[in-house]
């Protein structure tokens, strides 16, 4: 039926032309048999058109015959599916649901998939946006990037129609509409908003010259503004200063980006002017905050373009040799640099979810396999009284294609349904969720799978059919032919090896996260609860570098830390303000007492932390050599710093640092008074670097947003709401917000990890289950075939133990040439997620050997069953069989 | 007799009667049950392809292209084996009711 479907499609214009030949012939011959009878041939070819009654009427009549049979046949085919599937209910809810499972799976994963790798960024010729950014050969290849360079780079560029810059830091304190908030601000140039080619939902952008200007997020204006149209214009108060709003963006703009760009933000409430309209002052050559956007001209290729900013970074790297010695610039397609950390992930688990439909694939051709034997009498039956194979083979495939249409249709409900489950459980950093849902390419690839699932299934009528003919009308015919049960033995073997695979990434993952989560971070990861405050400016005074202006933000810290301790259930607390695992860091240069000075352009530099006496006894890092900080470490005495090992390591190989000094560019010589052990700060996946720690009343630069870490008797989070007082007695205008225990951070640090290993586990699992039942069910089904045979052998003196040797041997067999093409296709999986892998290798002996065993036990049992159903039959019972 | 008179059926069955010995093409479809028939039916062309068409797609028929008496490419119709059994199938029910029609119109 489908078959001729396609048929009249492809070939509808032959078939046309041959309606006109056809017709045509008639008219020819007409005429030439009234000229035979005497007519002259313009009369004969006049009464042979009158005969025929117009060409274009008769075709018309046949073409509506013809789709009127195919309609007919075809109504009549799915009738007969429907009738046939409903009197075999059992077979047709496992594999409507199988399928639905199946199908579900692949577009909940291809949603996922389309909405963060193919889909075009949410703005105009997003083709053309490239984020850009500075590359060092030891520190990485994409760094943010000077605000002086920013300048040049824009300066000099001729490939870019426009160039901008984004400050991530930038926090706003909104006051005087009750409880004090933070608002996440970002600086960025006056060609930010026209560069993405962001139309603002209400006024407009900034200009390069405005100052004091502020654009706000569609949420913010929503939630804080009420809404009001006329905001653009008036007047907030961010920062004890007064800012006018010249814009708000549209509800459905964000910023497509890697979180670990923004200094773990995921989203943006305020957005004010970077300025640098002109020539920022020399030292920012030696700060690195920015994010540098551009769009290419038209007609300007990437190639080109990176091939300029080569040119400049030359230049760049002559003209400033202490800030630009051995930096380049990268440019990369925006779409690219955002999902580059995600890529393979949601590439494996698209390869994973794939793997699921062709097992539950080969498990229906299976059952459909099955049935065909059963219905072989029909079939038969059918053949004799006149129905011929293509008939049969259509109405098959009529079959096949009604539950396959079933199946997807279900599994399309499934993925709409759990969609925004899935989406509330996806890890936080992952690029783009916003933009994952069931749009028409995911339709389209849903109608792609459930097409080829079809063919697939539609290969089994035919075969089936095959059957049919060649053995004719053998109305007892018995058994299957040999080349079916080859066919049936190739599903299983194929299946058993595709779950190989499947449960070989999974256990490499698991092994992977479970190596991830036993990593010791270095610090205490239960009691302990975190919170940020952000300060307002009159704490710091005034931002000024190398100048100590800290008692305040001291006081507030003595203070708080107090009122903290004595709420019931506390241990101890201190302030840091870079959290582990919490996606902040910082780096500084320094240069060290009694060393030869660089060359020009290299530094030595660490991560840097301000920290508060109690630090370091509250969140568990233990103090290694020398002495911790105490109260007395603050502006009125001795400047000091606490290194850890890892640095110690790094810049004193070979001696002890303490009491040795070193300085920053506020040159103050500062002691090393002690050595702590290293953290794993970025990520429990990647190595401590090296680091030092400052006490906070002691640093040359103003940080204003420290995290409190306090350590509990009780279950930390408990604490919130009594640490929320404890700060509104203190300061009710500083708002505290990213509220969360170590624990949470320690499991949100590997969320992305934790995600794809327990989807494709859950993948892992139902492929298992799946083949196990494929297997199971081809045992059963070559027992019942055979069940004479079995009765004669016994019969003629064959024990038990030998048929159930027979059929287990059967089962083994099978297994055990799905496994070996399951280990060598999991090898080359295993190479392909090599780099989602940590501490265990893609090719895991353990692994593989434990996953092979596993597959093996459960074919067994599945064989198990019906192999004891054969060896207890009553032999006299299975010769009696039919 | 005037073609619309034919009953539901008999053309099938005249299309089928007239393929019977060997393949023929539209043209000599018609003119073969015009002499069967006696002259009795004239199978306009605007119900002969319908009814071809239709016949083929049940797969009663099938067609080749071949060449017509006049060298011109021409479709020509044989019997499939349904066809065949259709035709005898038809051809005896045909006659069980013209002979009980036949009798009931004999009846006083």
């Amino acid at each position: 039926m489908l078959a001729v479907f396609f048929r009249n499609l492809l070939r509808k214009k032959q078939t046309e032309q041959e309606l006109d030949d056809e017709l045509r012939a008639y008219l020819e011959l007409t005429t030439a048999e009234n000229v035979r009878c005497g007519m002259c041939p313009e009369h004969a070819l006049q009464k042979a058109r009158r005969d025929l009654g117009g060409i274009e009427q008769v075709k018309e009549s046949v073409r509506d015959i013809r789709v009127g049979v195919w309609l007919e046949i075809l109504v009549q085919d799915i009738r007969y599916a429907l009738r046939s599937l409903r009197r075999n209910s059992g077979f047709t809810t496992v594999a409507i649901l199988t399928l639905a499972l199946g199908i579900g799976a692949n577009t909940t994963i291809f949603s996922m998939v389309n909405g963060v790798l193919l889909k075009p960024l949410p703005y105009p010729n997003p083709d053309r946006l490239v984020t850009l950014w500075e590359t060092h050969p030891a520190w990485g290849p994409f760094l943010t990037v000077a605000p002086a360079n920013f300048y040049d780079w824009r300066q000099q560029s001729t490939s870019f129609s426009r160039m901008a810059a984004l400050d991530p830091y930038p926090d706003f304190i909104l006051t005087g509409r009750g409880e004090p908030r933070r608002l996440a601000g970002a600086a960025v140039t006056a060609d930010f908003f026209p560069l993405l080619g962001v139309n603002m939902a209400l006024g407009r952008s900034f200009r390069a010259t405005e100052d004091h200007v502020v654009v706000l997020s569609y949420s913010i204006w929503e939630s804080y503004f009420g809404a009001r149209t006329a905001i653009v214009g008036t007047g907030v108060r961010l920062n004890d200063e007064e800012y006018t709003v010249v814009g708000v963006t549209p509800r459905d703009f964000s910023l497509v980006g890697k979180t670990s760009d923004f200094q773990a933000r995921t989203r943006f409430d305020v957005w004010i002017n970077l300025g640098l309209a002109s020539p920022p002052e020399a030292w920012t050559r030696g700060t690195h905050p920015l994010s540098v956007f551009g769009r290419l001209k038209p007609g300007i290729s990437l190639q080109q373009a990176q091939a300029e900013l080569d040119g400049i970074a030359r230049n760049l790297r002559r003209l400033y040799r202490d800030d630009n010695d051995a930096k380049g610039i990268a440019a990369i397609p925006m779409s690219e640099h955002a999902v580059s950390g995600v890529r393979t992930a949601l590439l494996t688990l698209l390869a994973a979810v794939v793997m699921v439909l062709l097992i539950a694939c080969a498990n229906i051709a299976n059952l459909l396999l099955t049935r065909a034997a059963a219905r072989q009498k029909e079939m038969a039956l059918r053949a004799a009284l006149g129905a011929s194979r293509k008939r049969l083979a259509q109405q098959l495939l009529t079959e096949s294609a009604v539950l396959v249409l079933l199946g997807s249709g279900f599994g399309l409900a499934l993925t709409l349904l759990s969609g925004p489950a899935l989406i509330a459980h996806l890890p936080a950093d992952l690029p783009r969720i916003a933009e994952i849902s069931v749009d028409g390419r995911v339709l389209a690839f849903t109608t792609l799978i459930t097409l080829a699932t079809g063919i697939v299934f539609g290969l089994v009528p035919m075969l089936q059919s095959r059957v049919v003919q060649s053995r004719g009308v053998r109305l007892n015919a018995r058994g299957i032919s040999s080349g079916q049960s080859r066919l049936r033995g190739a599903l299983i073997v194929g299946q058993v090896s595709l779950a190989l695979v499947l449960l070989a990434g999974a256990g490499l993952m698991i092994k992977s996260l479970s190596a991830l989560l036993q990593v010791s971070p270095g610090f205490q990861t239960t009691h302990i609860l975190t919170a940020r405050f952000s300060l307002p400016p009159r704490y710091a005074n005034g931002y000024r570098f190398g100048t100590a202006q800290h008692r305040r933000i001291s006081a507030f810290q003595r203070e708080l830390a107090g009122r903290v301790r004595a709420i019931p259930g506390v241990r101890s607390a201190g302030f840091t303000s870079y959290l582990p695992l919490a996606g902040t860091n910082n780096n500084w240069s320094f240069f060290i007492e009694g060393r030869p000075p660089n060359p020009p352009g290299v530094y030595d530099s660490t991560d840097y932390r301000p920290v508060t006496a109690g630090y370091f006894e509250t969140i568990g890092i233990p103090i290694k050599r020398g002495r911790s900080f105490e109260a007395r470490d603050d502006e009125d005495h001795a400047l000091v710093v606490v290194v850890n090992e890892a640095m110690a390591r790094q810049f004193w190989p070979n001696e002890n640092p303490v009491g040795k000094r070193l300085k920053f560019g506020d040159e103050h010589w500062r002691t090393i008074i002690g050595i702590v052990g290293d953290v794993h700060h970025q990520g429990l996946a990647i190595a401590p670097a090296p680091e030092m720690y400052i006490p906070w009343g002691q640093v040359p630069n103003v940080e204003v947003r420290p995290t409190i870490v306090v350590r509990s008797f009780i279950e930390p989070a408990s604490l919130t709401s009594a640490l929320r007082k404890a700060v509104a007695e203190v300061d009710p205008e500083v708002p505290m917000d990213q509220v969360a225990t170590m624990g949470q951070l320690v499991s949100g640090s590997v969320s992305e990890a934790r995600f794809r290993t327990a989807v494709i586990s859950l993948f892992a699992l139902l492929a298992l289950f799946v083949a196990s039942i494929g297997v199971y069910g081809v045992m059963s089904c070559l027992v019942s075939q055979r069940t004479r045979e079995f009765g004669i052998r016994m019969a003629v003196g064959a024990t038990r133990g030998a048929v159930f040797a027979l059929i287990l041997r059967q089962g083994a067999k099978l297994a055990a040439i799905g496994i070996a093409i399951g280990l060598v296709a999991a090898a080359l999986f295993g190479r392909l997620i090599a780099s989602l892998l940590y501490g265990v290798k893609p090719l895991d002996a353990a692994t593989l050997a434990a996953v092979s065993i596993l597959l093996a036990a459960v074919a067994l049992f599945a064989s198990y069953v019906p192999a004891r159903r054969a060896a207890n039959a009553d032999p006299m019972d299975s010769l009696r069989y039919e | 007799m005037a073609e619309s008179e034919l009953l539901q059926g008999t053309l099938d069955l005249l299309i089928l009667k007239s393929l019977a010995l060997q393949p023929m093409h539209g043209m000599g479809i018609s003119r073969r049950i015009s002499q069967i028939a006696n002259g009795a039916f004239d199978v306009k062309a605007g119900s002969l392809f319908p009814a071809l068409h239709r016949m083929e797609q049940a797969g009663w028929l099938a067609s080749e292209w071949g060449e017509s008496e006049t060298r011109r490419r021409s479709k020509f119709y044989r019997l499939t084996r349904t066809g065949r059994g259709r035709l005898q199938s038809e051809s005896q029910r045909w006659e069980r009711i013209s002979l009980a029609m036949a009798s009931a119109l004999r009846a006083k």
